[in-house]
């Protein structure tokens, strides 16, 4: 049995593997199928100051190795988890990530503080491509993740910032480098490609949305490739995740420089993705004789 | 809910188009209801997603899905035969509830037909009168889980079998129709949608719950992709809140 204990900005997790947010709720589905106590965080699905109802049907859509979906966002409002789900969660003793977004700075700043000092991370949530009055905005330039960055962690007294990137964009490089001077104190990628499937019966997309976030399996190399350049240009903290399906994937983006891991869409394909992933690491880390996870972060050489 | 390991024991054609999946499970499946669903992989890999089928028949530790083939991951699962293993979560979501009636009227339409099937067997001393439509002769299947059903009427689309028409107009039309104490419903939107404004037009008492269709995700309630919208302008879940609702707290 390896030691998969981790550390991110002082914080403790039990293992590396963490929900990725939107496709674990608040844990508590996943909860019915086994004890979420076993997995190392769980990221939030994304919220808003005010409830939002999301996106018309269909939201999800498939293509070969991967899915697409355009929820839009729906979710009771930042005021609803405080009341009703954060106490289930820190029962758990899992770390919770609070995932937030906004459609403008001071929704940024407003739901910071409302977290400050009451979860593990607020996980600021700056790409998700579906909302069109904001979201994109914020994520794609240099300029403007600094600037949501810093009216985040102006709001955040002690509770340490993780900033999502998204990966429709020019220079992941530029825009990790941006999030670090803004104040992040680490970050997390990918989040999903914009993509679309079109019905050519019909001869229309087939998500209500027209286009939806891409993610799982097929966009793994992307993303490995996003985390090593993102993570050889900052020196905070790096969370990698996209497409990760098995214990060695996972294994795959710590050795690129991540400290840890999420799961998306996994979760999807089986319910237990997360506690086999993380049996998964232990088996390949035992099998290499490793004793510590934390021995395999950031080994990758280039050739 | 739990994620089992199946083993294939048949999966043959019935009707056109339309399979018969059995499965022996590891253990008997207990306290089902009709409406209930499981979430069967059909191409670990490439197909992400789950397909989300209606229980129809427990036998023992066998479970029996029947399904229309309509894109890859239905046609892939064509291809299964005896003794393959397929990943099967289960039970899913809520199904129709009868313990309180005892005159149900039941109206199916195509592969609406396989949950309404599960909710007849959950219950032997019930009276059903089954109203059930397909789209012609070929499409006509299963016709004897119907016959313990104290009045079956069955139509089709072209008139190629039963009488030409639909269910729903097919129970509304019926001058013997039976009086009910709970209808129950499924299949298409359209047939859902013509089941509630026939309703409210007549001004109908009697509850109607009806079971819906939707993309889904996570199968379990997480993500929140398979939404629906109820009357009161919030949004319920197909797989948690549902598959079945009445009719009146949701917009078709
Ligand atoms: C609760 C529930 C119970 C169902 N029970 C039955 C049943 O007993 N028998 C039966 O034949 N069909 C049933 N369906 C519909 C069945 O799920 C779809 O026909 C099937 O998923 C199509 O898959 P595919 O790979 O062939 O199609 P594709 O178009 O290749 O599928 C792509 C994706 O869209 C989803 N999808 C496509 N059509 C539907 C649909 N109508 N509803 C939900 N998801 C869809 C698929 O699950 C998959 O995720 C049920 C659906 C739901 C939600
Ligand atoms: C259904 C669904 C909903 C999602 N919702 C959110 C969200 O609310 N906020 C967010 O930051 N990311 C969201 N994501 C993106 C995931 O958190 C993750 O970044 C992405 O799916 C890539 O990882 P994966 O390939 O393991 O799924 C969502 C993804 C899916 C599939
Ligand atoms: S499919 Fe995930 S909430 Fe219904």
């Amino acid at each position: 049995m390896a030691d998969l204990k981790v550390k991110i900005c002082g914080v403790e997790l039990k293992n590396p593997v963490i929900a990725a947010s939107g496709t674990f709720g608040f844990g508590r589905e996943f909860n019915e199928v086994y004890d979420i106590s076993a997995i190392g965080g769980i990221s939030t699905k994304g919220m808003t100051l005010l409830p939002r109802l999301g996106n018309p049907v269909p939201r999800i859509a498939e293509g070969y190795g991967v899915i697409l979906n355009a929820v839009g966002l729906q979710n009771p409002g930042v005021e609803h988890f405080i009341s009703n789900d954060l106490k289930f969660l820190k029962d758990k003793g899992v770390t919770v990530i609070a995932n937030v977004a906004g459609n403008t700075l001071e929704d940024y700043g407003k739901i910071c503080a409302k977290l400050d000092g009451l979860v593990d991370f607020v996980e600021l949530n700056i790409s998700c491509p579906n909302v069109k009055a904001g979201g994109m905005a914020f994520g794609i330039k240099p300029e403007s993740i600094k600037a949501v960055t810093s009216v985040a962690k102006d709001s955040l007294k002690s509770t340490p910032l993780m900033v999502k990137l998204s990966p429709n964009v020019e220079s992941i490089v530029l825009n990790a480098q941006a999030a670090q001077s803004g104040g992040a104190d680490c970050i997390s990628l990918v989040n999903t490609f914009t993509g679309m499937v079109v019905d050519i019966e019909r001869r229309k997309p087939l998500i209500a949305n027209n286009t939806g976030g891409v993610s799982g399996a097929g966009i793994k190399p992307i993303a490995v490739r996003m985390v090593y350049e993102a993570a050889h240009a900052v020196n905070i903290p790096v969370i990698g995740m996209g497409g990760i399906m098995t214990g060695e994937d996972a294994i795959e983006f710590m050795m690129c420089g991540a400290g840890a891991v999420q799961v998306g869409t996994a979760n999807f394909a089986d319910v237990n993705a997360m506690p086999r992933i993380i049996e998964e690491m232990n088996n390949w880390l035992d099998g290499h004789g490793i004793k510590d996870i934390n021995e395999i972060v950031d080994t990758v050489k280039l050739n | 809910m739990k994620d089992l390991l199946a083993t294939v024991k048949s999966n043959v054609s019935i009707a056109e188009n339309i399979y018969a999946i059995t499965l022996t499970l590891t253990g008997p499946l207990k306290n089902i209801s009709g409406g209930q669903f499981v979430n069967l992989s059909v191409g670990e890999g490439a197909m992400l997603l789950r397909r989300p089928l209606g229980i129809c028949k427990i036998d023992g530790n066998d479970l029996t899905l029947c399904y229309q083939v309509k894109g890859k991951g239905t046609k892939k699962l064509t291809e299964a035969k005896a003794g393959d293993k397929l990943k099967v979560l289960l039970p899913l979501g809520n199904g129709f509830d009868l313990n309180e009636f005892n005159n149900i009227a039941v109206i199916g339409g195509g592969v609406g037909i396989f949950p309404l099937i599960a909710a007849i067997r959950a219950y032997k001393d019930k009276n059903f009168y089954s109203y059930i439509g397909f789209r012609n002769k070929a499409a006509v299947c299963l016709l004897e889980e119907f016959e313990k059903s104290k009045l079956l009427t069955v139509t089709t689309d072209d008139g190629s079998y039963g009488d030409k028409g639909n269910a729903v107009s097919a129970y509304f039309s019926d001058k013997n129709r039976p009086e009910a104490d709970v209808i129950i419903a499924c299949g298409p939107p359209v047939m859902l949608k013509v089941l509630k404004e026939e309703l409210e037009k007549r001004n109908f008492n009697t509850p109607c719950y009806v079971s819906l269709e939707e993309r889904m995700g996570c199968g379990i309630g997480a993500c929140l992709v398979c939404t629906c919208k109820k009357s009161d302008g919030d949004n319920a879940r197909v797989c948690k809140d549902g598959p079945v609702f009445n009719i009146k707290n949701i917009n078709l």
